[in-house]
């Protein structure tokens, strides 16, 4: 029975996104011939630098977001958080409900609050400031309990439990433990050390949530600032009591999810509940407090790591034991050994659980934590068997395209003519420079989910329309570039329509599968309306479909030479016009990438003020959909790598159990002063022809090259980030 | 926030009216200026005034006059973008314009005055915690004393121990800065340096002398003497629209190579700005050299204890004490 298959079927791997974490599945597909994306340097419109065709109306302000809708008679709703990680609360409802222009109060009726942040009750006022005025007429009497939010707490012998098995998730190994052990036996260095990353935030610019209009009656549109637009009729439906076919979910523009805006939501989910007891549409944004205490975080992670370097630069062996906090949720797996080659070794990771909430899929799920750990360890065996931590890195990495993009980071960097290269620089003068290398890996490849129409009008119009969202990544673009250069026709000659539940299938955005996904069924029904419109031009013509080209905006029979415009075509066409559909294709999508960073800082000893000078990526992809939006994304996931190496960092008060910088004073993220000089290089030399998602890889090596440069250029080893100058001073001694 | 009558008097008189009756003079009426910090509080339920009078409406609050003495006289209705901005306070009193130049962002500049920077009230996030009951709110305790003290104060704190958030009080009590208080009874004149109060000496709720029914009318400062020079170096996390970690406000006057005279004022690491006289004391006669920074640095934090978590700011404040010599030395 094994390997029974249909003829012109085959069996591949696909990655699936599950919220926002990417999982594998093998799946049949048709082992047809079909479209390809042709060679590289015949793209018109591929592989070009292409403005967003939204960018205008988003950098203007035109765009309507999730959070600016405005509807007739809409209320403005609130959610009541708990401050406490463990509390019982009592509410006066009925002053709420007798608050001036409220229109609907709900009671979660929340017997015990089990985490940080944990909504209770919700009420919705015909203006936002009667809103906050109805919440605060809850008056809310907490009883705070007992609670464990830092890992000392947790792991504590009489810790208050958290999970109802304990503190501690299932713990996961593999390796041989003693053997590893063994193993490191006569290596040049041994260098055992624990590396912590705190647990940070999305800060997604708009805040989670929907504005659902729906006023009784028996159907609804929600507009939600989401992942995932086909995840919303469902869940609104039931929230609502209609038939999921009944609601529409509209996601046209999008302010940032990160991976923390999969499903409705608790706040979707009492937005509809709002809007179903008021009678009225209802418009619920998270607060910017809220989204920090309940709105999704970034699991952290408390790593010990021992590992061994022979003098030849050969990584023998590793031990890791990872302890990760993803609040009252299994936090992001802890992949180690990260990407380097060890001859062995042996990790182990564990959750442990505090009473905050739930962690969320973050770009790159566990990479940044993984690689800051690694890539520190990688340095600290370098430095301490005298070695040069760029060769150590080629030597232990298998895949040759890390080979040429570290050789091209470190000449853009000017590694070549940096003194310190075996040896950090002495803590001495105004500025100490130094450099600092990582590297990257993802999958980025599609499954079969998205079902893209074309249509072409007899007036010339083209559209294509699929559902998805754009989360940022520049989606609504390529699906007009793709049909444009198909049909030979300028960016503007295609209309892109996305953004609803009501237009063809696509997948969440998570995982980098977008991309992988989208773009294959994008260009199938651009290939698919272009044969089909070729056909029908050769019966017209009294041709060869095989002889119309399109290009340059004509549509030329070779057969005859003859040339006509291309609205001159599509007035061939019948009245209806021509309709094109196109799903995913294997061929047209890859998977697995690779990149590798470098950053050069400097450090002023006296102060611990560390300086980014310069961030340089090369980054693989296949086929470069669009060459402006992919370096945009690189340069994107640089920055965000910066903000969170030098400044993110969640802090709550273990004994008041208060979230003390939930805004975005206390909750630091870079701004352009701390964003040095950005390099994003696109990696030409891969060649494959292939449609890969991007953004989670440029994301994961940027913090750990920055903390590897600061020890690079005085010495000052932060094992745990964010590096804030009170732990650089800390690590040079001074403190 | 809570409801509130807003009163915009039109001249002075009025305004000080409005504040000499009992409920203002219990604290239920407030002043509001450029609101920046105020009407954060009242959003945040930390302020819940019955009352604002709005200074904003009176003529002549918000202007710079210069003396042909070389003196300033500066409204406190001045916005720290005027200040950052005015030749004579950039040409005069480097360190003023300095420190007006990075505070915040560019759009809290254009909005914030000067007599709101220095009366704004603590960022520390206990203090800004609406579930903290701490001292300065009436409670018994100071939650950063045991707590995550990462932002307070190594120097003058107990039993509060908050940082003063103004750039330009350590700027201004450098410079030698007074402050003319005005109310219904008539009208003081305080040295800056005496205008901010240290917990343990005064009423823990409050950081300065003004009183409710008193407003900061201007703030005058003196010519400064010949061969001075003066600047504010900030140390943040970020290089906008934030807080001082440290900083030091310094003005010298060094003749022939010799430091005649000196003040040194820190900031951020202390509940005021915090004066080092043992710190000019080492600078004066002094001619500039790295050993003598050092001697200044180590002289500027004596006395500093640090709490768990902010032990650092004693090699930063020396350290920046030092970089800030150097550059005003060069």
């Amino acid at each position: 029975m094994a390997n029974l298959q249909q003829p012109g079927k085959k069996k591949i791997k696909v990655t699936k996104n599950v919220d926002g974490h990417p999982v594998e599945e093998e799946i049949e597909v048709d082992d047809t011939g079909g479209p390809s994306w042709g060679p590289r340097a015949a793209h018109t419109l591929l592989n070009t630098e292409l403005p967003r065709v939204d960018g205008p109306v988003k950098v203007t302000g035109r765009a309507v977001y999730s959070q600016d809708v405005r509807l007739p008679g809409m209320l403005y709703a609130r959610v009541l958080v708990s401050p406490f990680p463990v509390a019982t609360v009592e509410l006066d409802l009925d002053a709420a409900r007798k608050s001036p222009g409220v229109g609907a109060v709900i009671d979660l009726e929340v017997k015990g609050v089990k985490w940080l942040g944990q909504p209770v009750a919700a009420v919705a006022a015909d203006t936002p400031e009667r809103a906050d005025d109805a919440l605060r007429a809850l008056a809310p009497k907490w009883k705070p309990g007992k609670w464990a939010v830092t890992r000392e707490q947790a792991l504590a012998a009489n810790a208050p439990q958290v999970g109802r098995k304990g503190n501690l998730g299932k713990e996961s190994s593999k390796g041989e433990r003693a053997e590893t052990e063994a193993a490191m036996q006569g290596a040049a260095a041994v260098v055992e050390a624990v590396y912590s990353v705190p647990v940070q935030h999305h800060v997604c610019l708009e805040t989670h949530g929907v504005t659902v209009d729906f006023s009784g009656g028996d159907s609804a549109k929600v507009y939600a600032s989401t992942q995932a637009t086909f995840s919303i009729p469902g869940d609104a439906a039931r929230e609502l009591g209609l038939k999921a076919s009944a609601v529409e979910g509209i996601v046209q523009y999008m302010g940032g999810g990160f991976g923390s805006k999969f499903g409705l939501g608790f706040e979707g989910q009492l937005a509809c509940q709002l809007s179903k007891q008021a009678g009225k549409p209802v418009h619920l944004l998270l607060t910017r407090p809220v989204e920090f205490t309940s709105g999704g975080n970034r699991s952290g992670v408390h790593v010990s790591m021992k590992g061994a370097i022979r003098a030849d630069g050969t990584l023998v062996a590793l031990v890791s034991e990872a302890e990760r906090f993803g609040g009252i949720g299994e936090a992001a797996r802890h992949p180690q050994p990260y990407i380097y080659e060890f001859e062995k070794s042996f990790a182990s990771s564990v959750s442990v659980l505090t009473h905050t909430d739930s962690s969320r899929a973050m770009r790159a799920p566990g990479h940044p934590q993984a690689s800051f750990a690694m890539e520190s360890l990688i340095d600290e065996l370098c430095a301490k068997a005298g070695l040069d931590p760029l060769e150590v890195r080629k030597k232990n990495l298998k895949h040759e395209a890390y080979q040429r993009q570290l050789t091209r980071v470190a000449q853009e960097i000017g590694w070549n003519a940096h003194p310190n290269k075996t040896a950090p620089g002495k803590p001495e003068g105004r500025w100490c420079t130094g450099i600092g290398f990582g590297v990257s890996v993802w999958g980025g490849g599609g499954h079969p989910e998205c079902e893209v129409e074309v249509r072409i009008e007899r007036d010339g119009s083209v559209s294509s329309a699929v559902g998805s969202q754009d989360l940022g990544t520049g989606v609504r673009t390529y699906v007009a570039s793709i049909v444009a250069e198909e049909l030979g026709l300028p960016l503007g000659g295609v209309e892109a329509r996305i953004g609803s539940s009501r237009l063809g299938q696509a997948n969440g955005s998570g995982g980098s599968t977008t991309t992988g996904s989208l773009a294959p069924a994008v260009k199938s029904a651009a290939w698919n309306a272009r044969t089909k419109f070729a056909e029908h031009l050769a019966q017209a013509l009294g041709s060869d479909p095989a002889q119309i080209r399109f290009a340059a905006g004509s549509v030329e029979d070779q057969k005859s030479g003859r040339k006509l415009s291309f609205a001159q075509a599509c007035a061939m066409l019948p009245q209806e016009g021509l309709t094109a559909k196109g799903e995913w294709v294997a061929e047209l999508a890859g998977n697995g990438i690779q990149g590798a960073q470098a950053a050069k800082v400097r450090v002023d000893p006296l102060t611990g003020k560390v300086e980014v000078l310069k961030l340089v990526c090369v980054q693989n992809c296949g086929l470069p959909i669009n060459r402006l939006t992919l370096r945009s994304q690189i340069a994107g996931g640089m920055v965000q790598a910066l903000s969170y190496g030098l400044l993110e960092e969640r802090v709550i008060d273990p004994d008041l159990g208060l979230a003390l910088n939930a805004n975005l004073e206390d909750y630091k993220v870079a701004g352009p002063l701390e964003i040095g000089e950005i390099v994003a290089l696109i990696d030409d030399e891969d060649t494959r022809e292939q449609a890969i998602g991007v953004a989670e890889a440029t994301v994961i090596p940027g913090h750990s090259a920055i903390a590897n440069a600061v020890f690079n250029a005085c010495g000052a080893r932060v094992r745990d980030m964010p590096l804030t100058p009170d732990k650089v001073l800390a690590a040079l001694g001074r403190v | 926030m809570k409801a509130f009558k807003l009163h915009n008097p039109t001249d002075l008189e009025s305004a000080l009216a409005l504040l000499d009756t009992p409920e203002a003079r219990s604290g239920a009426t407030r002043v509001l200026a450029g609101g920046q910090d105020l009407l954060t509080e009242m959003k945040e339920h930390l302020a819940e005034p019955d009352a604002l009078v709005n200074l904003k409406h009176i003529p002549g609050l918000d202007q710079v006059h210069a003396g042909a003495d070389g003196s300033l006289e500066i409204g406190a209705l001045c916005t720290l973008a005027a200040l950052e901005e005015h030749a004579e306070v950039a040409q005069r009193l480097p360190a003023l314009a300095q420190a007006a130049g990075v505070v915040a962002s560019a759009q809290i500049r254009s909005q914030a005055t000067l007599g709101g920077n220095l009366n704004q009230r603590p960022r520390c996030w206990y203090f800004r915690s609406e579930h903290a009951p701490c001292l300065k709110k009436g409670g018994t305790e100071c939650f950063s004393y045991g707590g995550m003290s990462k932002y307070n104060a190594i120097l003058g704190g107990g039993p509060s121990y908050i940082v003063h958030p103004s750039d330009l009080a350590p700027a201004l009590v450098a410079l030698g800065a007074s402050a003319e208080i005005v109310s219904a009874k008539g009208s003081r004149t305080v040295a800056l340096e005496k205008y901010f109060t240290l917990p343990s000496e005064s009423d823990v709720k409050r950081e300065t002398v003004l009183q409710p029914g008193e407003i900061l009318r201007r703030v005058l400062v003196p010519a400064p003497a010949a061969n001075t020079r003066s600047s504010y170096t900030k140390f943040r996390e970020k290089g906008s629209f934030d807080f001082a970690l440290a900083s030091v406000a310094l003005a010298l006057v060094l003749e022939g190579g010799t430091i005649r005279s000196s003040r040194v004022v820190l900031g951020g690491v202390a509940p005021i700005p915090w004066r080092s006289k043992a710190a000019e004391a080492a600078l004066e006669g002094g001619q500039p050299s790295r050993a003598l920074f050092e001697k200044a640095a180590a002289a500027s934090v004596r006395g500093a204890e640090a709490l768990a978590h902010n032990g650092y700011k004693v090699p930063l404040a020396k350290g920046l004490v030092i970089r800030a010599l150097e550059e005003l030395c060069a």
